[in-house]
């Protein structure tokens, strides 16, 4: 497609999925590579508006980070697998969405998965739950017991006392301690070593 | 430092002023004077500019205070372990512009860079304040809405300060600053009630977010400058902005400022973390958005506040702390803008209040 067919295309696929007149005209403006690639996501995962949107504003955020364009970031190899993946439109466009969560927010998505693991291996039982916080945007760890009558909860308690070790790591963690947060590994979160390498992705936030 | 000015506007019923005399013998003259009978419409919004912010910035409105001078520190809540600071508002807006601040929010609508002619009145406020506190010291800012030394050059305000607050022993006066704008404050005797402190970030953060602010060591050299003329100094680790290699570019500029300035003799340290309203975020993206440090790894929290997610934020905390402590374990550290929870979390004690800890910084 040449740059004339690629805007009638994006404007035909805006105007059908009543795409706000900022995005289109974002849009318009990016770069040609950049441009045909957000309009090859767009339909060939079938997107609805909203994820668009969610998945545009994450590219320029990533694209900021990183001092790289639109299209250089859907051209990573993490990215395309997910394209070209099988499965339904919208099931990629969600894999999409978290990949590229991911590359926004590096350090809170490895600090969620160990602190999940983490809960994971205390494995609780049923009566009892394990909540931590919502992006672990406070220090907060909440811990929920239902019990039916005093025997069960008479249980449940000593399984917690039995535990308390744990669930004051897991405290700490949230405090900033053992979260995979060193920092001579921040760096590493977005990609695998070598698929890093493979690209060059030079990270604005870097030395 | 050199700030640019487009236009001065001063009020009549200011035009006799020191301040206004100053200003208007200090200016080049190609900036234009003009004298309104109320300085307020000059310092609002003016439309069809694409940035009032920015133009509020180089236009100075020199005008007559009508509210009280004094007043608690903006970012004080219940919610938050607060260090008891008082501000004192002798001008609103800065020429400096710090893609992260906070005033891009709080002065949307008054952008003008305005400064009060009848600065005098607030050592009235000052005298009821010293007289009737009972033993207590008070820390007094002047830079929470303005930068305290940012055209003091032109202003010449820090004179009359220094000079009053050196006659009171339970007042200590902050200049907060990103400034090297030090000259008027060398030729001045402190007698021990002035400090100094400097807001400061990594090489890095200067670079990409502090425009037209001082780099970070003409900072630490001013700071050891105002120490060897008698001042007290302090600094502000705020906004602490996490991104990757935060946590080394910041424990190299404490290292940096302990070669510079013995750590004995440092007031104090505060610490915060990048926060920002869901309204500043989305300012502060619009007028910078190529700045990265606004694209960190922020969320939103229970304050409404989008700040970097808590264990980053509570180990670098606690990673800067450790760090002041090793160079001095009597030099207090506290945090801005944070809950008992995490005072606690990074210091292993309970915070003091603010009123204990206003005074003790204040008398220190």
């Amino acid at each position: 497609m040449n740059s004339v067919e690629v805007e009638r295309q994006l404007l035909r696929w805006a105007d059908a999925k009543a795409l706000p007149a900022m995005y289109v005209e974002k849009w318009l403006v990016l770069d040609e590579s950049s441009r045909t690639r957000l309009l090859e996501i767009a339909e060939n995962l079938r997107m609805r508006t909203g994820q668009f949107i969610t998945s545009f504003i994450l590219l320029e955020e990533v694209a900021v980070r990183e001092s790289q364009s639109i299209g250089e970031i859907l051209a990573r190899p993490r990215l395309r697998r997910v394209l070209n993946s099988a499965g339904s439109g919208p099931g990629r466009a969600r894999a999409l969405l978290d990949e590229l969560r991911t590359l926004r927010y590096p350090r809170l998505r490895r600090a969620s998965a160990r602190l999940a693991e983490e809960v994971a291996a205390i494995t609780a039982p049923p009566g009892i739950k394990i909540i931590l916080p919502r992006d672990l945007a406070s220090d907060e760890v909440r811990v929920e017991i239902v019990a039916h009558g005093s025997a069960e909860l008479e249980e449940l308690l000593a399984w917690l006392k039995a535990k308390s070790g744990e669930f004051v790591r897991l405290a700490a963690m949230l405090g900033g301690a053992d979260s995979g947060l060193e920092f001579e590994d921040a760096r590493t979160l977005a990609e695998p070593q070598a698929e890093r390498a493979n690209e060059s992705a030079r990270c604005a936030f870097q030395k | 430092m050199n700030f640019e000015l487009d236009a001065v506007v001063i009020e009549e019923n200011c035009r006799a002023s020191a301040l206004a005399s100053r200003v208007v013998g200090g200016i080049p003259p190609s900036v234009q004077v003009s004298y309104v009978s109320d300085g307020r419409p000059a310092a609002r919004s003016p439309a069809n500019t694409r940035d009032p912010f920015g133009a509020g910035k180089r236009r100075m409105v020199v005008m007559r205070r009508r509210s009280p001078f004094l007043m608690g520190c903006p970012a004080s809540s219940t919610q938050f372990a607060c260090c008891g600071y008082l501000v004192l508002v002798l001008a609103s807006n800065c020429p400096m512009d710090c893609s992260y601040c906070f005033l891009q929010e709080h002065l949307a609508n008054n952008p003008g860079f305005q400064v009060f002619a009848n600065y005098h009145d607030a050592f009235e406020e000052l005298d009821r304040l010293a007289s009737g506190s009972s033993g207590r010291a008070f820390r007094v800012g002047t830079g929470e809405l303005a930068d305290s030394l940012a055209f003091d050059s032109l202003t010449g305000i820090s004179r009359d300060l220094v000079s009053y607050f050196s006659e009171h022993e339970n007042l200590l006066l902050e200049l907060k600053t990103k400034t090297d704008e030090i000259d008027n404050l060398l030729a001045l005797e402190p007698r021990g009630r002035t400090l100094v402190s400097w807001s400061l970030s990594p090489m890095r953060v200067f670079a990409t977010c502090e425009h037209r602010t001082a780099p970070p060591h003409a900072r630490i050299n001013a700071a050891r400058r105002v120490l060897e003329a008698g001042y007290k100094v302090g600094f502000h680790l705020d906004p602490l902005i996490a991104y990757s290699d935060a946590e080394q570019d910041y424990l190299d500029l404490l290292d940096n400022v302990f070669d510079a300035v013995p750590p004995q003799a440092i007031t104090f340290f505060s610490i915060g973390g990048l926060r920002m309203t869901p309204g500043l975020r989305t300012t502060a993206r619009r007028r910078f958005p190529d700045d990265a440090m606004l694209l960190g790894e922020e969320v939103l929290g229970e304050d409404g506040r989008y700040r970097t997610f808590t264990p980053l934020r509570l180990r670098l905390f606690s990673k800067l702390r450790e760090r002041i402590v090793k160079a001095c374990s009597a030099l207090p550290v506290y945090l801005c803008m944070e809950t008992a929870s995490v005072h606690h979390r990074v210091f292993g004690a309970s915070p003091l209040t603010p009123a204990a800890l206003g005074s003790r910084l204040a008398g220190r």
